[in-house]
């Protein structure tokens, strides 16, 4: 579904990447943990082209979806093909990233709308789908900035699944949430895993991978130090490494 | 008090006034906007023509671009084409004061684009909007509301350096007044030019004021 072959990021002399060889197959849930600066976030925005790799080979659902080497493109993706691409990928933000000029509703309708050009009628559906889902039908018209964090990040995860992504990346989506609000993010995000969607998330809550996570990747200094079963990493890692980071952060 | 043909000509200036002022900001916003995208733009043509405008119009005085629209302008094209071309009636002010202002509003634009987070950018690219989608439908409304106090600021400094026309032999408020003045050796007509641009100044403070508050509902 996704695969990273050989990924190599570079931002100038400072090397964020290394060697990063990665596959995730449809209904898997991976969590990716490390320490800050590890490039675990880099790692994300380098699948939907917000940062481009320096070298190595991107697929995401068979296709190439990114090929360079030496930061030069092997393979020439036009514009419209990554755009075509972004949309299989949801994206959900630490910062959520919610449009503060659009309503809860609008936020969710306007990908729809813009990118789909989707018919009014078909994207209430969506929307008013989706924001039961997530629990918020009654803020269907409030602005963002009217919301709690938790909220502002369910409506978030809520816009990113309108666009019916195959595959959904969160970037630390609890950790600017005060610990009240965790609980009713990560709710949404565990109904999405047992519903079968595939995802990626960076995330320091043991509870959630533990849960709902069929593998846990451990990233230091760019690189992939280890990965396998949640229970087995949190319960009994074998790299050095990783033992000193859970250590620090249990 | 002041006469009857006095009163007329005060509101004939301040007409001409209000002229410039208006065909300035309008022009100087749609050109402003241009510039703006260029200055923004990553093609290196179009980055350097709208910093060249820009250095230009900020950096020279506007009495100065007045005199180049008003007298260099017949002399340069008689000296290099033979003929002399001159800006019709009140067009060198037209002219001057938009190019002027679309300079300072195109930096003003510039600065209110860049000042929207980044992840709105991301947010929307991750979403599969284009370019040009995220502006018009991400960036461009949310700077809008931002940009409403600067532009109203800079509309009234345009209201006020409109007083510089004087110079190339134009009657607006002041220069009316100011001739007044020079002919009966009395000291009130500057107090009623000054009430009447205070008015002006004062009327454009709250309507950009009452526009802003508009635009806030989502903040
Ligand atoms: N746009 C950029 N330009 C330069 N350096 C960058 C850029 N983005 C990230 N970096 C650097 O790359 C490294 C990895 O960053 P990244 O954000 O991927 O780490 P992370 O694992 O997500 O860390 P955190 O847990 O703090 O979010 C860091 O040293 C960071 O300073
Ligand atoms: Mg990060």
């Amino acid at each position: 579904m996704i695969k990273l072959e050989h990924v190599y990021k570079s931002f100038g002399k400072l090397e964020v990447l290394k060697d990063i060889n990665l596959e995730v197959k449809p209904g898997e849930v991976v969590c990716v943990i490390g320490p800050s600066g590890s490039g675990k976030s880099t790692m994300l925005r380098c699948l939907n082209h917000l940062e481009r790799i320096t070298s190595g080979t991107i697929y995401i659902e068979g296709e190439i979806a990114d090929q360079r080497e030496n930061n030069k493109d092997v393979l020439n993706i036009s514009q419209e093909k990554v755009q075509e691409l972004c949309t299989e990928l949801g994206m959900v933000f630490q910062r959520f990233n919610l449009f503060p000029h659009l309503t809860a509703y609008e936020n969710i309708a306007i990908a729809p709308k813009n990118v789909r050009k989707q018919s009014d009628a078909e994207i209430k559906v969506i929307a008013d789908e989706l924001l039961e889902m997530v629990g918020l039908e009654d803020k269907r018209d409030e602005y963002p900035s009217r919301l709690s964090g938790g909220q502002q990040q369910r409506v978030a995860i809520a816009r990113a699944l309108a666009m019916k992504p195959k595959i959904m990346l969160f970037d630390e989506p609890t950790s600017a949430l005060d610990p009240e609000l965790v609980g009713e993010v990560l709710e949404v995000m565990k109904k999405l895993a047992n519903d079968g969607m595939t995802m990626i998330v960076v995330t320091h809550e043991m509870g959630f991978a533990k849960e709902v996570g069929t593998r846990v990747i451990f990233m230091d200094e760019g690189r992939i130090i280890e990965e396998g079963d949640p229970r087995e990493i949190f319960d009994n890692p074998k790299e050095i490494r990783t033992k000193a980071f859970l250590n620090k952060i249990l | 008090m002041l006469t009857q043909p006095q009163i007329f000509a005060i509101i004939e200036g301040t007409i001409k006034t209000l002229q410039i002022t208006s065909i300035a900001i309008v022009a100087g916003i749609l050109l402003g906007m241009i510039i703006a995208i260029g200055r923004i733009s990553k093609n290196k043509v179009l980055n350097g023509i709208t910093w060249l405008y820009i250095w230009f119009f900020r950096g020279t005085p506007l009495l100065m671009q007045l005199f180049m629209f008003y007298y260099m302008l017949p002399l340069f094209t008689l000296d290099i084409f033979g003929t002399a071309v001159r800006l019709p009636g009140m067009f060198p002010a037209f002219v001057a004061y938009s190019l002027n202002s679309a300079a300072y509003l195109s930096e003003i634009f510039r600065a209110g684009i860049l000042s929207i987070d980044k992840g709105q950018m991301e947010a929307s690219k991750a979403l599969g909007m284009s370019y040009t989608q995220a502006m018009t439908k991400i960036i461009i409304p949310q700077a809008y509301r931002r940009l409403i106090p600067p532009v109203g600021n800079e509309l009234i400094v345009l209201l006020k350096d409109t007083s510089l026309v004087a110079s190339i032999g134009m009657f607006d408020l002041l220069r009316t007044v100011n001739q007044m003045t020079n002919a009966t050796g009395r000291w009130q007509y500057y107090l009623y030019a000054a009430a009447i641009y205070l008015f002006m100044t004062s009327i454009i403070q709250v309507a950009f004021g009452k526009i802003e508050k508009k635009y806030s509902a989502y903040e």
